[in-house]
């Protein structure tokens, strides 16, 4: 970069020429004419220069952080159980694709986005102290392999069930929100709705470290996941903590599929497959039970895959990339990502 | 929704009693498809498809007198479900000839089994280069993905003359047999590619590699996949401000596609073997028909399943019923005109027809070109 003056001419006439010609891009943007933009000169053979190098780190930087992002909303849930139950709670993410279809629907029938969500939310959120209640409680007593099973059976029956109900062909939005990009960083574009998904990914998270930090119902909710016995001869109802903890890991969950929705304006009935185990390899990495951990693990991760995307895509496919990473950190800290020994 | 849920009740209810619902005097074809599962999309489509053939068929006096029946079973896409389906057909219920509505994976396995049984097996739209290689009762009515890659290719840097080009390539049988006949060619029309990129099958997020496309600032880019990869695909490259143009191939081919990607599907343009606006009568009829009976508009799936029973019934009238060595040779010997276009078959029983492009205009998928080139999509002889 700093070196003798070789390049410099021609390379910042390159990126001078470039920086005008993705503006361009943009001006062109549903214009006729797709071929009469013009070009920046380098070809294939050179390597671009360095600036667009860091540029484009950036870029995938943050469509990690996005994908991270949508991956914390749903292991927040699903290490909330755990972290309260020791269940591994797979119907999680039939939970997610729910919030999905209600997120669509409720948008097309109403054309706002901001009453789908809250209805996403509130109805799926409903529906996870449902499951709590019917499919969970009465297997608090047998082994914890019990409860998977049942979950596990109860996620396979879901999928068919939207197969059923929404047809096979997935839903789409009939006009989709948010899709207008802005430029937040030279060469970074990201859509309002990607920005909305980080966005809420913070004020969520926000929220609950509040909610856990300085309110007594989260005093009441980690001392029921540290010790219930204890906490329940200290007054706590506890089935009242599990119930708030049902609700607000299935409403995240139900929040990220509204998301996923706008990102891809697809809701399949098997959405939920890959962050169904994706999930479960998250809490893991995160060390299981732990919020913060289950947080880094989700950014970490959708990082992780963005660059692996791009450059092991060849030799690995994005889960295998996850999996990969999973194992080595598991082989250097076995406790989780942010618990040393 | 309505129209969603018909052909798939529809479907499930011809899959659950069919086998059971055989008349005597009917002829049997087995018929496999994805009827549940990440699949059940198209599987549902190629059999209404299949079913408005056997209606046509039928109305039109069946095979000498003899209505044809479709025996029908839903293998999830999935090889372990295919296998065992595909010796029940043959051994079981005693098909005279079968058809894969489905993927490769799955038509693979019912393939080799019809072939050790001596049944004819025609495949409608799986891609895989050995379904044919297991033997010769084995046929297939769509392009192998080498031949699509390679008017893929001829269609970027010939007929468009665009020659910097970018593979976004899913990473399954189909993607990768594209894939490989788009580089095999891709020197003759002096196109020069500029990165290749794989997913898997269930990703729909493809923030990263839009990025590094766009970093790499290709003329055009040839992406594979299915219109539920297509259409986030699409949609995302369109909103990371990147104007090239977008190739695809018969995977993207439904309304579903435009569906996803609404606006952003204008201009796309694919590689398939279905024209809309064909001038053939038998493929208006074929469209009109599928509407009528499916509640939607037709698909590439639906033509190629619809196509390949035609087929199977013009050999059926040939040869009979009765010997499945004469069925085999009408079929290998096939001059027919059907819903793709002009079906004959090279030694391997690899289809030889011309690639229809289409691209889509004001919402709906249009005629844009025809790649007729004997040389260029002569399919492997062995």
């Amino acid at each position: 970069m700093n070196g003798p003056a070789r390049s410099a001419g021609p390379f910042m006439h390159n990126v001078a020429e470039h920086l005008h010609t993705s503006a361009g891009n943009l001006s062109l943007r549903g214009s006729t004419n797709r071929d009469g933009f013009p070009r920046a000169h380098w070809t294939a053979g050179q390597p671009a220069p360095a600036t667009l190098q860091s540029m484009l780190f950036l870029d995938l930087t943050v469509q990690g952080l996005v994908q991270g992002a949508i991956y914390a909303l749903i292991a927040l849930g699903l290490t909330l159980v755990y972290g309260l139950l020791r269940i591994l709670h797979v119907a999680h993410a039939a939970l997610f694709t729910l919030g999905g279809y209600v997120g669509v629907i409720v948008t097309n029938e109403t054309d706002s986005l901001a009453l789908a969500i809250a209805l996403a939310m509130l109805s799926v959120g409903v529906l996870g102290i449902g499951v709590y209640r019917f499919c969970y409680r009465p297997l608090l007593g047998s082994p914890p392999l019990v409860a998977l099973i049942a979950s596990i059976g109860l996620f396979i029956a879901a999928e068919e069930i939207y197969r059923l109900a929404f047809g096979p062909y997935g839903l789409s939005f009939t006009a989709p929100p948010l899709q207008t990009q802005v430029e937040i960083l030279p060469g970074v574009f990201l859509s309002h709705a990607r920005l909305m998904v980080m966005g809420l990914a913070v004020v969520i998270i926000g929220l609950l470290a509040w909610l856990s930090g300085s309110t007594r119902t989260g005093v009441a909710w980690r001392a029921t996941v540290s010790d219930p016995d204890i906490a329940s001869s200290f007054g706590i109802d506890i089935e009242k903590v599990r119930y708030l903890n049902f609700f607000i890991g299935s409403a995240l969950a139900a929040l990220a599929g509204v998301m996923v929705a706008l990102l891809n304006n697809l809701v399949e009935p098997t959405m939920g497959a890959v962050p169904a185990y994706k999930g479960l390899a998250i809490i893991v990495l995160g060390g299981l039970g732990s919020v913060r951990g289950t947080l880094a693990a989700s950014l970490a991760l959708g990082v992780i895959e963005s660059f692996g995307t791009i450059y092991a895509g060849h030799l690995l496919d994005r889960d295998a990339i996850a999996f990969a990473f999973l194992i080595l950190v598991l082989m250097v800290r076995p406790r989780g990502l942010l618990v040393r020994g | 929704m309505r129209n969603l849920l018909k052909p798939l009740l529809l479907g499930t209810a011809v899959a659950l009693s069919t086998p059971l619902a055989v008349l005597a005097g009917s002829i049997k074809i087995g018929f496999n498809a994805p009827l549940t599962g990440f699949a059940a999309a198209d599987g549902n489509s190629a059999l209404v498809g299949a079913r408005l053939a056997v209606e046509q068929v039928n109305a039109g006096g069946g095979i000498n007198g003899d209505d044809i029946e479709l025996v029908v079973y839903d293998d999830q896409a999935s090889p372990k479900e295919a296998a065992p389906l595909a010796v029940k057909m043959t051994t079981q219920d005693e098909v005279t000839a079968g058809i894969s509505g489905s993927y490769s994976g799955s038509t693979r396995a019912a393939a080799t089994i019809f072939q050790e049984n001596s049944v004819p097996y025609i495949s409608a739209y799986a891609v895989h280069p050995d379904i044919t290689r297991a033997g010769d009762y084995v046929f297939r009515t769509s392009f192998m993905g080498e031949v699509q890659g390679r008017a893929g290719a001829k269609l970027i840097g010939d007929v468009m003359g665009l020659k910097r080009v970018a593979l976004i390539t899913l990473n399954n049988d189909f993607g990768k047999s594209l894939a490989t006949g788009f580089k095999e060619k891709a020197a003759d029309f002096g196109i020069e590619i500029t990165g290749e990129y794989e997913y898997s099958i269930k990703d729909r997020e493809f923030g990263p590699i839009v990025s590094k496309v766009r970093s790499d600032g290709p003329d055009a880019i040839y992406a594979s996949g299915y219109f539920f990869t297509a259409g986030p695909l699409v949609r995302q490259i369109r909103a990371a401000g990147i104007a090239a143009p977008v190739i695809g191939q018969e995977g993207y081919d439904s309304q579903k596609f435009i569906e996803i990607a609404g606006p952003d599907a204008e201009g796309v343009i694919i590689t398939t073997s279905l024209d809309r606006d064909s001038s053939n009568p038998i493929t208006q009829a074929f469209i009109k028909g599928f509407e009528e009976m499916a509640g939607y508009p037709t698909d590439m799936v639906a033509a190629s399943a619809h196509t390949a029973v035609l087929v199977m019934a013009e050999a059926l009238k040939t040869a009979g019923a009765g010997d499945r060595t004469a069925l085999r040779d009408a079929i290998a010997g096939s001059s027919v005109d059907a819903s793709t276009g002009h079906i004959s078959f090279n030694a391997l029983g690899e289809v030889k027809k011309d690639v229809q492009i289409q691209v889509v205009k004001d919402g709906a998928w249009r005629h844009y070109a025809v790649i007729s080139d004997p040389v260029l999509l002569a399919p492997p002889e062995e």
